[in-house]
């Protein structure tokens, strides 16, 4: 059987979940002999940019008309499109603040020129066209993304696990920041996936995974009112990373 | 008239392009262009609180995401008069090496070197050269072990907090790493040999603006407060506090990033700055493995930045091979991190990111919400001086092939190690 074709494509975001991809230092070389990679601008200076893709791995957010196009040149060609990370399944940090005037923005930071960009509000990849598959975090986390991949190689279609990052702390026996403490940890409500990395470190999950399915954000802010937030904070945190997640 | 065009800058971070048009021999215009979209991420931690701003801004770019979040940090701790531990400060400058040490490596490896051996990619490098490769995913994987221990995870880190670390690493964790750093100083001859072996790159020669922290210690990244602007043998200093002074930035309609100029000329930053206005840094083995790649300066030679890259490695994994022997001999107190006196104020930080100065600014107000925010990071810098370089690579080719020039173009946007991600914010004009 003919390997699999591979494309690896950013839209705009920090490339960190490419950046995910090349730290797999240990598996990389033997990932690519089991893979046909025939578009990854970022690792490589010879691409097909119209060949037929089995699978797509994209990540970044749609912030410029340009980003859309290539969304959407990306999707006809792909059998299998993955969103790649918070910014492409959530829309990520730059989606954070829906409601600013982009054009003051603009002007603001880039002088007049700034309204002769071509910049549109960030939008998730799933609001432009279908992802077939996501892969969220911020970064994405290695073992989820190797364990994708692996998936998709047997055909099978990925599962990830639909617990928030609260249940993988408590089964790490640490201290809860949000009872005992009483820090503004997001914990209850964000995807699990990452082995609970900051309250395992005594530091407040701040959500950049984006919310668990079936989250419970009202009792979650509930509890952080009782503790003393402001529900301006805690709409604002709950909106970092994920606009249209558990914020609403 | 013709126009060489490179629409999609390959195996760079980040989304950007180079046009050149040409009359004979005679540049008549040059452009990097910067089509990244603008996240504005600089105005959305407007009103966000002083512990949210680190973790947000860095996600401005992940291969420098530890720079930026510990820049952030410095800025903010410098508004509120708060001043961290010797460990903490040790502890970070470890951090920021790891950092260097992954993305000197993943540029040297994955992103410069396949152009000087004809290659496309490191992976299409990999079936003739199996051994660099490998040797290069080594340090890497270096890099984001010292990341993960001292920063809870190599992208984004999430163990850097106001005041210090969440939880500081335990011994096991630094006998992994002194492992680990033991068997990287037996590569380090071979990165040397490796870049000693590669073909000469001559391009584009000038004098060149060369910008950088200056080093009073070992600390080569995070604990200066100078920058020394070095030309034509002359030093000026600007501090952080000063920052403006160094950057004059205006919008160009053909890029998102900013261009910047020093008295009048374009400057570059990175690590033959930084090896530049620091000789005093050069001894030992950073002098073996200069005279071993034959690196002079001044260098009027953009694509020596690989070299130095290269030279930095060296020197990068002996001093984090030395604080982690320190660590371990005096082991590690269980600090929490200091105090946060909320104030109104200002706080500047200026920081050694692997590509270059980075500069972060907020300004704070009674309850600690950032009401104004200030990025400047390496790329945005050194754009100018790379477009000036274009402009030389176009002037110096005697030949007449476009992919000659388009291939030249490349390699001497690569020596400069961009990230465009990073170049397109959060350049504030006033």
């Amino acid at each position: 059987m003919s390997k699999p074709t591979l494309g690896i494509f950013g839209l705009t975001g920090c490339a960190g979940d490419q950046l995910v991809i090349l730290d797999c230092e240990d598996e990389l070389l033997q990932l690519v002999s089991l893979l046909d990679i025939r578009d990854f601008l970022m690792a490589s200076s010879q691409n097909d940019v119209v060949c037929p893709l089995d699978i797509a791995l994209v990540e970044g957010a749609v912030l410029t008309n340009r980003d859309a196009e290539k969304l959407r040149e990306i999707r006809r060609r792909a059998r299998i499109l993955v969103a790649l990370g918070t910014c492409a399944v959530w829309g990520g940090v730059a989606a954070m603040d829906g409601s600013a005037d982009r054009r003051q923005r603009l002007a603001e930071i880039y002088g007049e020129t700034g309204l002769s960009y071509d910049s549109v509000p960030a939008q998730a990849l799933h609001e432009i066209v279908k992802a077939d598959l996501n892969i969220t975090g911020c970064p994405i986390e290695k073992s989820q993304f190797l364990a994708a991949v692996a998936n998709l190689l047997n055909g099978d279609v990925p599962v990830f696990s639909e617990y928030p990052v609260c249940s993988e702390c408590r089964m790490l026996e640490n201290n809860c920041l949000l009872i005992e403490r009483g820090e503004m940890c997001c914990g209850p409500i964000t995807a699990a996936g990452c082995r609970a990395r900051c309250p395992n470190l005594r530091v407040p999950c701040i959500g950049c995974r984006g919310p668990v399915a079936d989250g419970n954000a009202s009792s979650l802010l509930a509890a952080f009112e009782e503790k003393g937030f402001s529900r301006h904070d805690v709409a604002a945190r709950l909106r970092t990373f994920a606009p249209q997640g558990g914020a609403q | 008239m013709k126009t060489v065009l490179i629409e999609h800058l390959a195996r760079v971070e980040g989304h950007g392009g180079i046009t050149v048009e040409l009359e004979d021999h005679t540049v008549s215009k040059v452009h990097f262009e910067v089509f990244e979209g603008a996240r504005l991420l600089e105005s959305l931690v407007r009103g966000k609180r002083y512990d949210e701003v680190a973790p947000i801004l860095s996600r401005i770019c992940s291969i420098c995401s530890i720079a930026h979040s510990l820049t952030s940090l410095k800025a903010t701790e410098n508004a509120f008069g708060i001043r961290i531990s010797s460990q903490t400060e040790l502890l970070r400058e470890l951090l920021y090496l790891g950092e260097s040490i992954q993305s000197h490596a993943l540029h040297l490896f994955f992103l410069a070197i396949p152009d000087y051996l004809d290659s496309p990619s490191a992976v299409a490098l990999a079936a003739e050269n199996p051994d660099a490769v490998r040797l290069g995913l080594r340090l890497k994987k270096l890099g984001n072990l010292i990341q993960g221990a001292i920063g809870g995870r190599a992208i984004h880190p999430v163990n850097c907090v106001p005041g210090g670390f969440g939880t500081v690493p335990n011994v096991d964790q630094l006998i992994e790493l002194r492992g680990a750093l033991t068997e990287a100083m037996h590569d380090c001859g071979a990165v040397i040999e490796l870049m000693a072996s590669l073909p000469a790159a001559e391009f584009c020669h000038d004098d060149t603006v060369y910008a950088a922290l200056f080093a009073s210690g070992p600390d080569t990244y995070y604990a200066g407060d100078e920058v020394i602007v070095a030309s034509d043998g002359e030093r000026c200093t600007v501090r952080a506090a000063d920052y403006r002074n160094l950057t004059n930035e205006k919008s160009v309609l053909h890029s998102h990033a900013k261009h910047c100029s020093f008295h009048g000329r374009p400057f570059m930053v990175g690590s033959l700055a930084r090896l530049t206005v620091n000789p005093q840094r050069l001894t030992g083995r950073l002098a073996e493995a200069m005279k071993r790649l034959q690196l002079k300066f001044p260098a009027a030679n953009p694509m020596d930045n690989n070299k130095a890259q290269a030279v930095e490695l060296v020197g990068d994994i002996e001093r984090a091979g030395e604080i982690v022997e320190h660590l371990l001999r005096d082991g590690v107190q269980d600090e929490r991190p200091a105090a946060v006196p909320v104030r109104a104020g200002t706080g500047t930080a200026i920081t050694e990111a692997p590509r270059g100065l980075l500069v972060h600014s907020y300004t704070y107000d009674a309850g600690g919400r950032v009401t104004a925010a200030d990025v400047i990071t390496p790329t945005a810098l050194n754009a100018a001086s790379m477009e000036q370089r274009f402009r030389r690579v176009a002037e110096q080719y005697e030949g007449n092939e476009d992919a000659v020039l388009e291939k030249r173009l490349g390699m001497v946007a690569r020596a400069y190690d961009p990230c465009i991600s990073c170049s397109v914010h959060l350049v504030r004009t006033r």
